[in-house]
């Protein structure tokens, strides 16, 4: 009876998730000029409007130059950061941990809002650069997260009979640690993409013909439309979230990716 | 000098395993921690250019900014409160009952996070307008109430669609703590003739204690930074994301913006704080 209680709760909970993001993908492949539930016919025209609207394409490729350049970013600052934060024995490293990660815990609209002027005050501006540079700062916690815990989970065994057998330092890395952390790397990686391609909260304080990104565009666009092409550009959006995720769990396995995180 | 050392011999020594962190470390300290300092900074100076409390005064001296500041913490802990009610009895089928369906329900969980913010405030509008799937429900197929309910712009709505985003962070805080409990102390309550409803409040409930301290945190945090779903779905609220968001758009006071921000950061710091604290006491 409990049991059978808890069941029926659990499902209708998994209706209540599902029910925002279903109902927006059904819309997206409405026939109608206005988004409403149940669709009156079956169309592909918000796709192709996507196309015609150049604000949103432009907006696109920024979303992804930013989150690209970002990760990467992002990665040549936290692996490095990991691997030593993972081994080491030193009292303070768990205070240097923290504050690496702290960018987490801190609103991200007052970390938008500072940056702004920041950058404005030490000449970067409101430009391209500062966009990635902020969006690194958001990003950098996930690749340290990630790589942590599975550089921590590996026996220093490998690297040790390499380094026994004679590899200097960077060739152990190279033909060692690396192949062996590559799965923290890309959950870290995609975690960091998908953070910064969503990201709002910090895009909207950069907002200028080559910073608007996809979020910026759709809030502006959404607050003066309620067409279905802003549902149809959301349902590409988690096709392409949803592809990311099952390309990374063929390639390393889920479980591999998110070892204690 | 170390005796293995020749005095001709070139000094090579490794060198120290911290280099390798510090240029994450350097990186934070000038693009993160400068700007929070500068932000600081901003809310103390006066227009005169000299320092000023004036800005604290009107937040902290002030009925209606007091209010806001009252309101986020509220808004944050109704958020917080739903989120561990409806998310404990799902965490725990994820860890009891899923069996094989546990890569599902994870999976499910894991899904809004993959969506964008706007797609989930836009699902909520279509679902919650005035001839939305939900009016029609009540009006048409249950015949409940003769006409439609203004849901848009209510407070209930924006509530509804942050404890949406934020319920997975709970479930999954709850589902890793619940895990670790050894089951035999419930058989062993069980044994000694508890009920299975005294079983769970006095030694499940207990013993999961801090899954649901460490996503409550969690959400608190991210709930007290959330602004955008607020802009969208409206709802009425006045909380400090939002009022710093309104200062930045339309007033442009960007002075106060930032105290609001400081005071914002401070409750942020105290929620970190009070994570590490509990994060430690579990690793003991």
């Amino acid at each position: 009876m409990a049991w059978l209680a808890l069941t029926v709760f659990v499902i209708a909970f998994f209706g209540f998730i599902l029910a925002p993001i279903l109902v927006v993908v059904v819309i997206s492949f409405t026939s109608a000029g206005y988004a409403a539930f149940p669709v009156p016919g079956w169309s592909l025209r918000w796709f192709w409007r996507i196309w015609d609207y150049a604000p949103f394409l432009d907006a696109m490729r920024t979303s992804v130059l930013v989150a690209v350049l970002a990760t990467v970013l992002s990665c040549l600052l936290a692996v490095p950061a990991a691997l030593w934060l993972a081994r080491t024995r030193k009292g303070w490293a768990n205070a240097v941990s923290t504050f690496l990660l702290s960018p987490l815990s801190m609103p991200m609209i007052v970390i938008g809002f500072s940056s702004l002027f920041f950058m404005t005050a030490v000449g970067i501006g409101i430009s391209f650069p500062a966009l990635v540079i902020t969006h690194t700062v958001v990003c950098l916690p996930y690749v340290l997260r990630t790589v942590t815990a599975v550089y921590r989970s590996l026996p220093p065994a490998f690297e040790e009979a390499a380094a026994i057998l004679g590899a200097g330092p960077l060739r152990t890395f190279r033909e060692v640690t690396l192949p062996l952390i590559r799965p923290g790397i890309a959950a870290g990686a995609l975690f960091s993409f998908l953070t910064s391609f969503d990201n709002l909260p910090v895009s909207f304080f950069f907002g200028s013909a080559q910073t608007n990104t996809l979020p910026v565009v759709m809030l502006s666009y959404i607050e003066n439309q309620f067409d279905p092409s802003i549902a149809a550009l959301s349902t590409l959006q988690l096709g392409l979230a949803l592809i990311c995720l099952l390309v990374a769990d063929r390639v390393y396995g889920i479980r591999k990716m998110t070892v204690a995180a | 000098m170390s005796p293995t050392r020749a005095p001709h011999a070139p000094a090579r020594r490794p060198l120290p395993g911290w280099l390798l962190v510090l240029p994450a470390v350097l990186f934070l300290c000038a693009f993160f921690v400068l700007p929070l300092i500068g932000n600081a900074a901003r809310s103390f100076e006066g227009a005169d250019g000299g320092f000023t409390l004036l800005r604290y005064l009107v937040l902290l001296g002030d009925r209606f900014n007091l209010g806001v500041i009252a309101e986020t913490v509220a808004l944050s802990s109704v958020v917080t409160v739903i989120c561990a009610v409806i998310g404990y009895p799902v965490a725990y089928y994820l860890v009891r009952h899923a069996g094989r369906f546990g890569g599902v329900i994870i999976f499910l969980l894991i899904a809004p996070l993959l969506t964008s913010i706007i797609m989930r405030t836009y699902g909520w509008q279509v679902l919650f307008a005035r001839r939305g799937l939900v009016n029609n429900f009540l009006v048409q197929d249950l015949g409940l109430l003769d006409r439609p309910l203004q849901l848009l712009n209510t407070p209930g709505i924006a509530i509804v669609a942050l404890v949406h985003v934020l319920v997975p962070y709970m479930v999954l805080s709850i589902a890793t703590v619940l895990q670790g409990i050894d089951q035999r102390l419930e058989e062993g309550a069980q044994m000694l003739g508890a009920s299975p409803w005294r079983t769970f409040r006095e030694v499940t409930l207990p013993l999961s204690a801090d899954g649901i301290g460490t996503g409550a945190i969690l959400v608190f945090m991210i709930a007290n930074g959330s602004f955008v779903t607020l802009v969208l779905l409206g709802g009425g609220f006045q909380t400090l994301p939002l009022l710093i968001y309104q200062q930045f758009t339309t007033t442009r006071d960007f002075g106060m913006a930032s105290a609001m921000s400081v005071v914002l950061l401070v409750i942020a710091l105290a929620c970190l704080y009070l994570q590490l604290r509990l994060v430690r006491r579990q690793g003991v």
